[in-house]
Parts: C-alpha cells; sequence; structure tokens
C-alpha cells in the first residue's frame, strides 16, 4: 500500500546502540531486529553504529538520507548523539530505561543471551518503535 | 594517583547489526567475558569507544586489547588503532568461517545451532589469544 | 591534590570523596553546616547497575539512623536505601524524579539524595567510615566478589 507523505523508495533506518556490557544495550539491539526483521519489515532497516561512527561512507548515506530512530540502551545514549554527530536524521529516539520505567516489573539481568524478562521488554520497546515508525511514515 | 590494576586484556567487539557474525562476534566475546577468561579480560564498548568514552580510551591505552570483527570493515580493528594504537591481536570472524563478507546463515538475532557452534569456536580462539597476550606482557 | 581517593577496576575509576563520612552500604554523608547532605558513592553506584526511580521518604519525616529512608530501583534490582543518622528529612533531591541517572553520572555531585537535619550528629559520626576506611572496605570487596562491573 502506498502510504502519503513518505517516498516508498525510502526506509525509515533503526539504529540500536547494541552495548556490549549492559543487559539494556542488549535489548536496545534485540528491540531493533524484532521490528526490521518482523514488525515493520520493508519499511525500516539498520545498520551498525559502529560503522556511522566510523565514517563509512555506505552508513553516513543511509542516515543522512533517511529518516532515522535511534535506540540507547542507557542515558549515555550513544546512538541519539552519534547518529546527530554524523549528520543523520534523527526523527525519534528511543532510551531501553524509559522503557523499563513503564514497566517497572520487568528487570533483565542477562546480557548474552536475554531472559524471559529481556524478551519481554524488547516485545515491548518494538511495538513502541513501530508505532512510531508509522507515524513517521504517514508524514 | 591511579593504581594500576593486574594484568588484564581489553576485548573490542563489534556487535554489527548487518549480519549474523556481528552477533557472533559479540556472543563469543561475552562467553570469553563471562565464562573462558572472567577474571583476565574485559569488554570494551566499541560504539562508546569510538565516540570517545573515557574510560574505554583510557584503558586500551595502557592495556593490551584483542579486536574480534564480524566482517571485513574491520571497525574494531581500524577505531582500536586510531585510538589507542595497534591491538595485541586482531580476530575476524569471516576468516574463521571461510566464506567472505556476510553470510548466508539464517538469522541474525538469535542464533541457531550452526551460528552458536561458530560462536564456540570464535569464544575459543579469543581465549588462546588472551592467554598468549598475557605471556608475553612484560 | 585530588578531592577523591581513586583506584581502577577493569576500566572503572572508582571514586571516593574525602571528607565525606560512609555506611557500609556505600551511603555518603557530608556534614553542611547544621545540616547533612547523602548520596550513595561511586563503588554503590556501578555495583547497582543504572538508576531507574528514586523513591525517598517523604520531607518533614523524622527517621532514626539506619532506618529505611527510601529505594533505588535499577534495571537489574531495588536496593534498599538506610540513613545513616538520626534526624528529619528537610530536602529530598526533587531532579531525581526525572533524572535519576544523575546518580550514576554524578554521586557525590547532582545526584544527591536528601538533606537532613541531624539530632543526634556527634554520636552518629561515630558509626560510621572515614573516607579512606570505606575506600579501603571497597578495595577488599573489589578483592574477594570479584565483580563484573557494568559498562556502557
Amino acid at each position: 500500500m502506498r502510504r502519503m507523505g513518505y517516498p516508498t523508495e525510502k526506509k525509515v533506518v533503526v539504529i540500536p546502540c547494541s552495548g556490549i556490557g549492559k543487559a539494556l544495550g542488549s535489548v536496545s539491539r534485540d528491540a531493533t531486529y524484532e521490528v526490521v526483521d518482523n514488525l515493520r519489515k520493508g519499511v525500516t532497516e539498520t545498520t551498525c553504529l559502529a560503522l556511522i561512527v566510523s565514517g563509512d561512507e555506505e552508513a553516513l548515506r543511509l542516515v543522512r538520507d533517511n529518516r532515522c530512530i535511534t535506540v540507547d540502551g542507557c542515558p549515555l545514549q550513544c546512538a541519539e548523539k552519534n547518529v546527530r554527530f554524523a549528520g543523520g536524521d534523527v526523527a525519534a529516539s528511543f532510551r531501553v530505561v524509559d522503557a523499563l520505567r513503564e514497566n517497572r516489573k520487568l528487570k533483565p539481568k542477562t546480557v548474552t543471551f536475554l531472559d524471559h524478562d529481556g524478551q519481554q521488554l524488547s516485545a515491548v520497546l518494538a511495538r513502541d518503535i513501530a508505532k512510531k515508525v508509522d507515524e513517521l511514515v504517514e508524514k | 594517583m591511579v593504581d594500576l590494576p593486574e594484568k588484564k586484556v581489553g576485548v573490542i567487539s563489534c556487535s554489527g547489526e548487518g549480519c549474523v557474525e556481528g552477533t557472533i562476534s559479540r556472543v563469543a566475546t561475552r562467553m570469553v567475558l563471562e565464562q573462558l577468561r572472567p577474571d583476565q579480560t574485559v569488554t570494551i564498548c566499541l560504539p562508546l569507544f569510538l565516540a570517545g568514552g573515557e574510560e574505554e580510551r583510557a584503558f586500551a591505552r595502557y592495556y593490551p586489547t584483542i579486536t574480534v570483527d564480524g566482517c571485513e570493515k574491520l571497525c574494531a580493528k581500524v577505531g582500536t588503532e586510531r585510538y589507542s594504537g595497534k591491538a595485541a591481536s586482531s580476530i575476524v570472524v569471516t576468516d574463521l568461517t571461510g566464506n567472505p563478507g556476510c553470510s548466508k546463515l539464517p538469522s541474525r538475532r538469535q542464533l541457531d545451532r550452526e551460528a552458536l557452534i561458530l560462536a564456540e569456536k570464535v569464544a575459543q580462539r579469543i581465549a588462546q589469544e588472551v592467554d598468549e597476550v598475557l605471556k608475553h606482557w612484560r | 591534590m585530588s578531592e577523591y581517593l581513586q583506584t581502577v577496576f577493569d576500566k572503572f575509576e572508582l571514586r571516593v570523596r574525602k571528607g565525606y563520612y560512609y555506611t557500609e552500604d556505600g551511603i555518603w554523608t557530608n556534614v553542611e553546616g547544621t545540616n547533612v547532605r547523602i548520596g550513595v558513592s561511586d563503588y554503590a553506584q556501578r555495583t547497582g547497575g543504572d538508576v531507574a526511580f528514586v523513591d525517598l521518604i517523604r520531607e518533614g519525616t523524622q527517621v532514626e539512623r539506619q532506618a529505611e529512608i527510601g529505594t533505588l530501583e535499577t534495571a537489574k534490582t531495588t536496593v534498599s536505601l538506610h540513613s545513616p543518622i538520626s534526624g528529619t528529612v528537610g530536602q529530598t533531591n526533587a531532579t531525581l524524579v526525572g533524572k535519576p541517572e544523575l546518580v550514576n553520572s554524578d554521586p557525590y555531585g547532582d545526584g544527591w539524595l536528601a538533606i537532613l537535619a541531624p539530632s543526634n550528629l556527634e554520636d552518629d559520626l561515630k558509626g560510621l567510615m572515614s573516607a579512606e576506611e570505606y575506600f579501603q572496605l571497597m578495595l577488599k570487596k573489589l578483592e574477594t566478589e570479584h565483580k563484573k562491573l557494568e559498562s556502557g
């Protein structure tokens, strides 16, 4: 279905921080995959934050030519800050810690492979990101 | 005055979302950190390191590092050399698979059995490199 | 001269503010005129993880030393906070409602928790550790517990 306002050849680029030291970094990564590979497949894309920060031309072109959603694990907000610094069009930014605040019972503890709480938090966050994707595409 | 702690090796891994090798790189590094060499290793968060994270860069300046990259773009290796000097050792997952570039392994999000076996292999390789680095560290 | 005693564990620099008093759990106390300001130590925030909520007792409440005065809810656990002194809670740090991360990023500064009017300060301070004593305790904990501190 063609959506008004946002060119069909463009995608919304979702970039997680993927922080390797914390469970919330793993949640950011998993939620991104859920959006890009399932919930909004075909409308969204992802790329590596490290490529953007390193100055990879292809990655930079992607974030500069498309609207971006950043997903950060913690308040350091590496993804949002670095995508902005690289000239990316950050249309929305999410922090996993904020999703945690809205879902107090969930306490993800494991980093390498998400535990049940981590998976639940990822699913909740992914749905919120997907809604934002819809808003961006409708504009 | 800051005391330098005992010998540790910093493992700097990519977590590239683009293909499954990034996930393998990440999981293998975590296996080393949590199970294989927990007392000898520290993980360095690559995006934070590249963006100027003080603790990450300070550690990499004074301690040996091992970089683990998923693909030929070598974000971890190149970034480490740029900001703190040559890594003591560098591992590229695609070198271990024998396939250049991103593989056709199906899932980049959750590793299937084949990818998990590869992650364990990479983890063992990282652990061996940690041992070598520590052996030669004066 | 540095305001802190400091050490490095893994890649983390852990600091203990000189001149403050400490409980074993890592609550610091700083005497400011007739009041005291309290907060959590660098080591305590690092081991607790990213703070998502800070819930503190109401202003005006009288507390006994070691009574619970609130909780820090982090990404991985909930930590009880116990008052280092007896007194009345004069002010709690309202900024932490919207920015709980200040506890992590600036534990000895903007991440302070509360200001109390003490009722038995001289005796209560004798029950607390000096910065040097807490620093040694922290080193011992790092050595024996081999914590993998969370990173970015």
